[in-house]
């Protein structure tokens, strides 16, 4: 976002030439890059928490270390601190070998770890779904709806196609569920391309039409409502079909262990940064995110990025979607339609994250971290009592969201404390 | 200068140390536990609620995982933490609610429950069904209970499972004889009485039968209204069906459409009619609240606790909650309402409970 050089944004001193040296801009640029561009989400989390504390000490009274320390062993992060001398299975062999960590069901970190990567599972992919547009200069804040075209495709096909190999099912359910997404953020960009409608109205609007489409494909009487015995009164989907669920590698797989949409995940992470690094379409997306202007100058189609970048974030939270309904949901409510607001997560995901893939990779760890460690199950009621521990969450999200946009205050906060010494500098010579 | 920069860098290695800390506040104390039990976290989520075992029987662990409705929905929620609220200060059990904020909190959080030995698990509303089912095949010593959903109609029909159920249509009876009754009294010729329901599912239809049934039995002259808001929480909608009704000629109007179907006592208020409550007593909202029909689910959570206490308990089938048993009945009746209506309503009360009265619809005919 920020692609302007700050004022004295990180260490440019250079010893050998002195307090008199003066960083080109694009020096300037690159330390921004490097030092600012972890140091201001890093200073913002760590605010954000400060001040989540502070909260939970006026309405507590309780040391809010107490409390993050139970979100931080409630989201299982703790079971990597947990080393002792364990065994794991290898895949495809009956062999055990030495493992560091207990990822048997005796460790209750590991269950909880397992929840927390679920969630991370779909916050990467909606998270890079905001990256990627915003890479190309849109704020896409259709997530939730391209993530939802993906949910209901990837429960219309697996719950339909009997007889297909699991496999093959699977296959097509996922590229059926990221397809959706894409059209239905292609929309947004289409519009955007020819008559110049804002993507941030349309994607809003979008996000209705997902909703209410899922209500009533699935709602009492709707097309896709389930056909179990007496279930005419249930606003459900049907069940996925046994064969295009995916595999569950750790855990149970009836208690919602982990399932292999998690290497989706990290690969998807990895394809965000080759496409946007090394490709020229990633060059494209990037020329019209910095200047559309200059791209269209240098002979770049922004109308044909727009509508491409809106497709592959919509790609990605289609992914998103599918993932969740053949990992662990199986099945789409229309209750859980109205609740589920992980699209919009992914927006802040994406705004500490800075757009950068191994940003998103670590803000996506925080968040679902904070989903699932403030989740009651994980906090003692003696700590943080239960109607109170989800909105803490809420709190310290809005409160991230807050000072990522506030990061100019930050880096105004340094220039001052540079002009300071320079100003100081001068007197002293 | 280099001074200057040495200053800053200690600044950021101080930021880590301090970060570092707080992670390291986390792992000393799990390297304790670790090396003490594997179920360390099961025992720190109950220290200190070990004490108030005061009753007869033995002292039992019970948790109750909510819906995503949340504890202060004012509904069954609401009633069955108070449920157990008071399992907790009378027969002494120890109590842990799990509130689920979206549907993947529901396996975690009754899995989580069973492994820490739990004696009785509580899943409140039909929503969570497929989930009780599937945790309580992992875990057949434990015992289950879910509110609102048959155990008969469970695919695989575990034996460590208890259904919860009401017979809302005992209820709907009764408001409905007294709205009979108060229509006769006072509204002449145009005997007009309505329902507003949320969704034609069955602890509605059950609510709303039963309704249109005592009504009729306490006045065949009367006309019955009813209409669905397709929706449980948006007050407008319930209020513009509601509106409607009482411009139809309606003089009582029944929610049963929960948060929503305050918007249709909202609309009998404004427009000088009667309107009845469900599932809590909510009488507070006004005197235009003549009575309310009570679905008892903090009774029913108290006595599957009791029952698990004395050793009763039973999972395979479903309990039946009634007018008999006190799981389904009336609130309190306004003062408005003249006191030989009242006498009539609570002889009818006393009749279903002795069971004289046995026909009661289950289901709204067209109409």
């Amino acid at each position: 976002m920020t692609e302007t050089p700050p004022e004295g944004g990180g260490k440019v001193e250079n010893p050998r030439q002195g307090g008199d040296y003066a960083p080109s801009v694009a020096a300037r640029v690159a330390v921004w890059h490097k030092a600012g561009g972890i140091a201001v989400p890093l200073l913002t989390t760590i605010l954000a928490f400060f001040i989540g504390g502070l909260v939970v000490l006026a309405t507590t009274g309780k040391n809010p270390l107490t409390t993050y320390k139970a979100i931080f062993e409630g989201s299982g992060l703790n079971w990597f601190l947990e080393v002792g001398s364990y065994e794991i299975g290898i895949p495809w062999t009956e062999s055990r070998v030495w493992f560091p960590w207990d990822t048997s069901f005796n460790s209750f970190a590991a269950l909880n770890l397992q929840q927390t990567l679920i969630v991370y599972v779909s916050l990467v992919l909606t998270g890079l779904a905001v990256a990627f547009a915003f890479r190309c200069g849109m704020f896409n804040i259709g997530g939730q709806g391209q993530y939802l075209a993906g949910a209901i495709m990837a429960v219309w096909i697996g719950s339909e196609l009997p007889g297909l190999p699991g496999f093959l099912h699977i296959l097509v359910a996922i590229v059926a569920g990221a397809l959706s997404g894409a059209i239905f953020a292609g929309i947004a960009g289409f519009l955007k391309a020819t008559v110049g409608a804002h993507e941030v109205i349309s994607t809003i609007m979008l996000n209705y039409v997902a909703l209410w489409v899922g209500v009533f494909l699935f709602g009492l009487g709707g097309p896709l409502q389930n056909d179990n015995e007496g279930g005419e009164s249930v606003p459900v989907s049907n069940d996925v079909l046994e064969e295009s669920k995916l595999n569950v590698f750790w855990g149970d797989p009836l208690l919602q262990g982990l399932h292999v949409g998690f290497f989706v995940a990290l690969a998807a992470l990895v394809v965000y940064w080759i496409t946007l690094n090394r490709t020229t379409l990633g060059y494209e997306v990037r020329a019209v995110g910095f200047n559309p202007e200059a791209a269209r100058y240098g002979g770049i189609s922004v109308a044909r990025n727009y509508v491409l970048a809106m497709a592959i974030s919509g790609t990605f939270a289609g992914l998103a979607g599918t993932l969740d309904i053949l990992g662990w949901q199986f099945r789409l409510n229309t209750n859980d339609i109205f609740i589920n607001s992980i699209g919009f997560v992914g927006i802040a995901v994406a705004l500490l994250g800075r757009n950068t893939a191994i940003g998103v990779a670590l803000s996506a760890l925080l968040f679902a971290a904070l989903l699932v460690g403030t989740s009651t199950r994980n906090l003692d009621p003696e700590i943080f009592r239960p109607e109170l521990a989800s909105n803490l969450t809420t709190l310290i999200q809005g409160l991230v969201v807050l000072f990522v946009g506030a990061d100019v205050l930050i880096l105004y906060l340094f220039g001052i404390r540079r002009r300071a010494r320079q100003r100081q500098a001068r007197t002293q010579a | 200068m280099s001074f200057r920069f040495l200053l800053r860098l200690s600044l950021l290695a101080a930021l880590i140390a301090a970060l570092a800390l707080l992670a390291g506040c986390g792992s000393d104390d799990d390297d304790g536990d670790a090396s003490g039990t594997t179920e360390a976290p099961a025992a720190t989520t109950t220290t200190g609620t070990d004490t108030g075992s005061g009753s007869s029987g033995p002292s039992i662990r019970v948790g109750l995982v909510t819906d995503i409705g949340g504890l202060d929905d004012r509904s069954f929620n609401f009633l069955a933490n108070q449920g157990l609220d008071r399992a907790k200060e009378q027969l002494g059990a120890e109590g842990r609610v799990l509130v689920s904020r979206a549907n993947s909190d529901y396996v975690p959080n009754l899995s989580t429950l069973a492994q820490q030995d739990y004696d009785l698990i509580v899943g409140v509303g039909f929503l969570m069904a497929e989930a009780v089912e599937t945790v309580a095949e992992q875990f057949p010593e434990t015992n289950f209970a879910i509110i609102d959903f048959s155990q008969a109609a469970m695919e695989t029909k575990p034996a460590n499972v208890r259904g919860l159920l009401f017979k809302e249509q005992e209820a709907g009876y009764l408001v409905g004889y007294l709205s009979g009754l108060l229509v006769a009294e006072s509204a002449g010729a145009n005997q007009t009485i309505s329902s507003v329901g949320g969704q034609k599912i069955p602890p509605v239809d059950r609510y709303i039968a039963g309704y249109q049934a005592g009504a009729k039995a306490a006045n065949p002259r009367v006309k019955t209204l009813n209409g669905y808001s397709q929706d449980f929480v948006d007050q407008a909608k319930c209020k513009e069906i509601a509106l409607n009704q009482i411009a139809r000629g309606s003089s009582v109007v029944f929610q049963v459409a929960g948060q929503c179907g305050l918007g249709a006592l909202n609309a009998a208020n404004e427009q000088n009619v009667s309107g009845i409550g469900v599932d809590a007593d909510q009488g507070f909202l006004g005197e235009h609240v003549v009575t309310s029909a009570l679905k008892k689910v903090d009774v029913a959570v108290f006595q599957t606790v009791q029952a698990v206490q004395d050793g009763s308990f039973a999972g395979g089938e479903d309990s039946v909650f009634d007018v008999a048993s006190g799981g389904v009945g009336l609130g309190e009746i306004a003062a408005s309402v003249p006191a030989e209506i009242v006498t009539k309503v609570k002889q009818v009360q006393e009749q279903i409970a002795a069971g004289e009265i046995t026909d009661i619809p289950e289901t709204v005919g067209s109409g």
